[in-house]
Formats: C-alpha cells, structure tokens, sequence
C-alpha cells in the first residue's frame, strides 16, 4: 500500500497469481472490457510472441470515493511459467492482495498445487507473512470438460481458508466478483492494520458500496 | 537490493514524466505530420514545464503586428500566458487579441496530468473579420496590410479544432502508454536478470560447500581405509606364518585331512591378505602417499613375468595365454613392482572373465604419447609427442556393456553384484590400476564389444625420453 496523505490517495497493489495458462491474464483482459471506462485505464500487456506473459500484466483502476480520497487499484498478473520465478517474485513485491487464479480441470491440480506452494514461498522470501496476506482463490475455466464438480468445490469451500469464486475468464463469468471479492478482503485487512477509516474517514462498508458503485460493470457490455 | 526497489518503485507509482516515456524526436515527427496535414502549429510542454516538441512558422500577422511596439508587448504577454496556462482537466481555449486562438489540450497519464498540447495561433472559421483589439492595435499599423495578413491566417471551424485535438492528444498519449511500456519492460529485464543472478549465486554457494564437505569425506574415508587395512594386515600376517609353521610340520606330522585344511586357511588368508593390501595401495594412491621408484623396465621380461604367474591358472581354465613383443619396442620407465601389479591385474582380470576356450594376449608395441594433451591443445608450444610403450591385455570374454564402461575405474564398482559372487573380487582392482597408471604420467583405455571380449590398453613413457 502507498499512501499519499497531501494529495489524499492510496494505491493498492493487487496481484494475480497461478499456474501457466490458468487465464490470469484473461481476468484481466474480462475486467478491462467488462469495467466502466472512466474506472478502469488502459491494460498493459509485456508479453512474448506467444501471447504468453514474459514480465506482467497491469491494469490500474481509480476510484474516486465521495470523502475525496481517490483510491488506485493496480492489478498485476505474474508470469506462470516455471522458469519466470525470479519475475514472479518481483512483482509479488510489496503485494497487498492475492487473487490464486487455479485451473478448474482435474489434469491441472497437480500444477495448481505447485503454484500455491511457489506463492507461499515467494510470499515468504519477500519478506510477505503468507498467513496474514489476504489470498481469494478463483477457480477458472469452468466451462471445460473433465473439471472439478461444483459439489467438489463446494465442498472443498467448507474448509477452504481462502474464499472460493468459481469462474469462466474468456467470457466474463465471475471474473468481477473475484475482483470485488479481493478488494474486500484486502481493505478489511487494511482496515485492521491501518485503521483506515480514522486515516481517511472512510469506513469499510461505505468503501465497498462506492467501490460495487464505481467498479459496476459497463452496461453497454455484458458476459459473452 | 536499490535496484529491485527500483523495480517495485516503477511498478506501482504511476508518476510518468513525460520526458522521460517520450523521445523528443518522436514527439516531434507526430507534430510535423499534424502540421503538414493541418498548417496547424503544435507545442508539446511537459507538466513540468519542459518544450518537448515546438512545430510552427511565424505568420506574416504575427511577423507584422511585432512590428509594432504596442503588437509586440501584446504579443509577448499573449505567448507567455498561453506557454504557462495548464488546463485542469479541459481543455482551454484562450484568445490573442489579433482574433487568433490557441487550444491548450491536457494530456493525462493513468488519471494523472502529464503535460499539455498548444494548438495554434489559428483563426476560428466562424470569425467575421479581424477584432478591434487588432485593428486599433498601434497608431503605425497599416490597416490594409493587417487585413491582408489576417486573411492568411489559418482557418478552422470550432467543431473540427475539437476533433483534430482529441485525435492529436490521443496519438501523444498511446506514444506515452508506449514508451511507459517499454521503459517498465527495460526495467524488469534488468531487475529479472538480476534476481536471477542472485539465486543463482546463492545455488553456486550452497553447492560448493557441500562439495567442499564431500571432498572432507571423501578424505576421511581414504585415511580411514588406510588405517584400517594396516590394522587387519597385523594379525593376518601371523596367521599365515603360524599356517605356513603347521604346515610344514612344526608342531608335528599332520594328517591328511589336517593337511586339506590347513591348506584351505592358507589360501583363504592370502586371499585375504590380497584383499587388506589392495585396500591399503588404495588408500595410499588416494592419499597421495605412493613412492614410485622409476628405472627402465624391459617390456618382455615384465610380460613374461606376469605369464608365468598366471600360466598354471590358465592352462587349469583351459585359456590359451599369448604374450606379442613387438620389434623395436623400448623400454618403459617406471616402477617394476608397480608395473607388474598394473600388469597382473589386467591379466588376471581377463583371465577370470575369460570362458574354457578362450584366449588372453598381452602384447607390448611402440607408440607416443600427445605432450600436448588427448585435444591437441596448445600443440604448437609443446613437443608433438613423446615415444611410449603401449600395452595391451585383450581377452575374449563376455565384455562389458558401453554404459558402464565410464565407471568401472571406480572404486567397488562392480557390473553386477552376480559377478562378484562367480568370480570373487572386490572391485578394487581396475581402481589401483588407474592410480597406479595415473601416477606413471600414463595412460589407460578400454574397448569391449559384448560376447567378443575387451581390450585394455595401458600407455606408459618409454624410458628414453627420461634419458
């Protein structure tokens, strides 16, 4: 979180992680088309020939809350592939949020399993409490055959520490209430640590309800 | 560690110097083509005040009316608000008192103000004739050569200005997007690349001081062997002496079963005995500590030497035995003892793997050896090659399969643990005998082709070249 107390902002780091090819960057991509343009900024992409992400993602959001403090959202993805780590940690850096984008299908577990345990290091190794961070998962890819039945997750859900949103990322499905979902969690978190509604007199509830207001999807547009 | 906060720095603020994202030159070509296509003058100024592009030609008006001391101060008072105006948000129109107007378009960055476009001087199409702020502007002013020069000022309909700006402001702010692209894309590389050479380093650190460790063991165990062989070798010495005392009847006649017996021990203890004293050669090859007393041997003599030990184990097996010295070959120097062992090794070993039938040939001929080493390298500096003896122990036995021909110079390596139980051995043999070569300045290769047999070829510095 950086704060700038003289122009009133504050500006969140939120970060998309997961395995390879779980659709990290299509949440973003979802949110960039689904966002009200005046919310959302351009998404900057740094990817390689094949479309896969070589550094990050970046999609920043501003919100102007109504007791004048402008609060910037800027959402990051990691680059998934194993061999990126040293990225992964870069941009995990001083991350405020987490948003675990795992894939839905059974053949993926494996590698969902293995991004978690890298997160949980990285988190570690940059000097982040990987029990304190809030962590939302979102299991994507719903519409593919051979995934984990909604009766498994929720299931898994029931004893799940992190919250569970189920979602299919290439059409839009779930992706801004995972989002919404991470903003929460991670301004309560804040909440508790900064006391932001003494700093800023804006208190949680009121937050989230300018937030659903100002981060509402366009209505021109809708899940394809 | 500075640079990676860098790294994060640049990552989450959002502060965006404009010229800092922007080349100069390519801010300006953006503004040359607009003029080109619009006659419209451009100015690109940073939020920090910086003229990042300034694309315009003076007007006759503006060229005239500078002629006059009342046009000239007016005018610098108009340029200088213009230069200094930064729209908060809108975009400002503001007026020149020839009639002319500038458009001072913002540019903002991620909702962030990053600088302004100056669009002008230019003259509204929906304007009817130059203002009296123009035509009353100075006594001298010749009012037919300011309506003339007013007429050639560019014209531009309200509506199309607009348009025209918002395109220019959009293409200035893609070139920002873009160059704040590429400039976090720079920054990432180096800071990737940096992490990584950190964890690399750390890897390369925590690797060499487990190797460190493992040279220690490693150490330790060569003494421990030493030590312990040495200790063993003592009470087997008696043995066998007080074995060789019952025997030859010392303590009184021995039955022939007393005879069988004692006869069994003395062999099992010399085999024991072989067994301790490779151990300890090992350990002292390991540790360095062999004293190699150099002469010239004859080739012939050693390979006959070495026959003669093996022939009666041989002929048992029904092996033939073949010994080859070729003409001309010299003499080899080195260590008789140590190279009759190198020998006897190689030629038991063959013989032992080796079925009824078969043949083992030891053979001696003359050959060189690379000064400058197996690739040649720095052939030019040395001494092409220097003449040697080579030997060679071939033997059509079962032969060893290619994979593990690269191990079998280790020590207790064994190809399987069945040869082991059929032929007996500890698997120190080849071990000793590369030390043993190794420490000749020598040479020592195999070949094998399974079910034909296996060719080792020792090569060793002939004793003239230490003449």
């Amino acid at each position: 979180m950086q704060v700038d107390f003289a122009a009133k902002e504050l500006t969140l780091k939120l970060v998309y992680y997961g395995p390879a090819l779980s659709g990290k960057t299509t949440n973003l991509r979802a949110i960039h088309w689904l966002g009200t343009s005046n919310a959302c900024g351009e998404l900057m992409t740094l990817e390689t020939q094949n479309d896969r992400t070589l550094f990050f993602d970046m999609l920043p959001i501003t919100v102007s809350s109504q007791s004048g403090l402008t609060i910037r959202l800027k959402l990051f993805t990691v680059p998934g592939q194993v061999m990126h780590n040293a990225t992964r940690r870069l941009v995990l850096q001083a991350a405020d949020g987490v948003a675990f984008i795992a894939d839905s299908q059974r053949s993926e577990a494996d590698a969902n399993r293995e991004s978690f345990l890298n997160l949980k290091q990285n988190l570690e190794e940059t000097g982040i409490d990987s029990g304190r961070i809030p962590i939302i998962i979102q299991f994507n890819k719903r519409d593919m055959e051979d995934v984990r039945t909604d009766e498994e997750l929720d299931a898994l859900a029931k004893q799940s520490r992190e919250t569970i949103y189920k979602a299919v990322a290439t059409r839009g499905y779930g992706v801004m209430q995972t989002l919404r979902g991470l903003i929460r969690e991670t301004w309560d978190k804040l909440e508790e640590e900064h006391q932001l509604e003494n700093k800023f007199g804006i208190s949680p509830v009121r937050f989230m309800n300018e937030i659903e207001l100002k981060l509402r999807q366009n209505p021109g547009r809708r899940e394809r | 560690m500075q640079d990676d906060t860098r790294a994060a720095d640049i990552m989450m603020g959002d502060v965006v110097r404009l010229e800092d994202v922007l080349s100069r030159d390519s801010v300006t070509s953006v503004a040359k083509s607009f003029y080109a296509l619009f006659g419209l003058p451009v100015r690109v100024i940073s939020h920090e005040g910086d003229l990042l592009a300034d694309v315009h030609r003076e007007r006759p008006l503006c060229n005239y009316v500078n002629t006059l001391s009342n046009g000239e101060r007016e005018c610098a008072n108009t340029v200088g608000l213009v230069r200094d105006l930064e729209p908060a948000g809108e975009t400002i129109v503001h007026p020149c008192f020839t009639g002319a107007v500038y458009r001072i378009v913002p540019l903002a960055y991620q909702g962030r103000p990053i600088g302004r476009l100056i669009v002008g001087p230019y003259v509204p199409a929906e304007t009817q004739g130059p203002p009296a702020s123009l035509t009353s502007i100075d006594e001298a002013a010749d009012l037919p050569t300011v309506l003339d020069h007013f007429d050639q000022m560019p014209r531009v309909r309200v509506d199309i200005a607009e348009e025209l700006c918002a395109h220019l402001r959009g293409v200035v702010e893609l070139l920002v997007f873009s160059g704040h692209r590429a400039q976090l894309a720079s920054t990432m590389q180096v800071a990737s690349v940096r992490e990584n050479y950190r964890e690399l380093a750390e890897k390369n650190e925590a690797l060499k001081s487990s190797y460190d460790e493992l040279k220690q063991l490693d150490q330790l165990k060569s003494t421990f062997l030493a030590t312990v062989s040495h200790e063993l070798r003592t009470p087997l010495t008696s043995i066998i002496g007080y074995t060789e005392m019952l025997e030859s009847g010392a303590a009184g006649a021995l039955s022939d079963g007393q005879a069988e017996f004692l006869k069994t021990i003395r062999s099992k203890a010399d085999q024991l005995l072989g067994l301790i004293s490779s151990l300890l050669d090992l350990g002292r090859l390991e540790a360095e500590s062999l004293d190699l007393h150099h002469e010239a041997v004859d080739p012939r003599a050693l390979l006959s030497d070495v026959g003669s030990t093996i022939v009666p184990n041989a002929n048992r097996r029904n092996v033939a035995l073949d010994i080859q010295v070729a003409d001309g070959t010299a003499k080899i120097w080195g260590d008789p003892v140590r190279l009759q062992q190198i020998v006897l090794n190689l030629a038991d070993n063959a013989l032992k793997f080796t079925r009824e039938g078969g043949e083992v040939v030891l053979r001696a001929e003359p050959g060189e050896v690379d000064a400058a080493g197996p690739a040649g390298f720095g052939a030019a500096l040395f001494t092409a090659s220097r003449p040697a003896v080579v030997l060679t122990v071939q033997d059509t036995g079962m032969g060893i399969p290619e994979e593990n021909l690269s191990r079998i110079f280790d020590a207790f390596y064994q190809i399987d643990a069945g040869t082991t139980r059929a032929h007996g051995g500890a698997g120190l043999g080849l071990s000793i005998v590369k030390q043993l070569v190794d420490g000749h300045d020598g040479t020592i290769e195999v070949t094998s082709a399974l079910g034909e047999g296996t060719i080792f070829t020792v090569t060793l510095p002939a004793a003239e070249a230490h003449a």
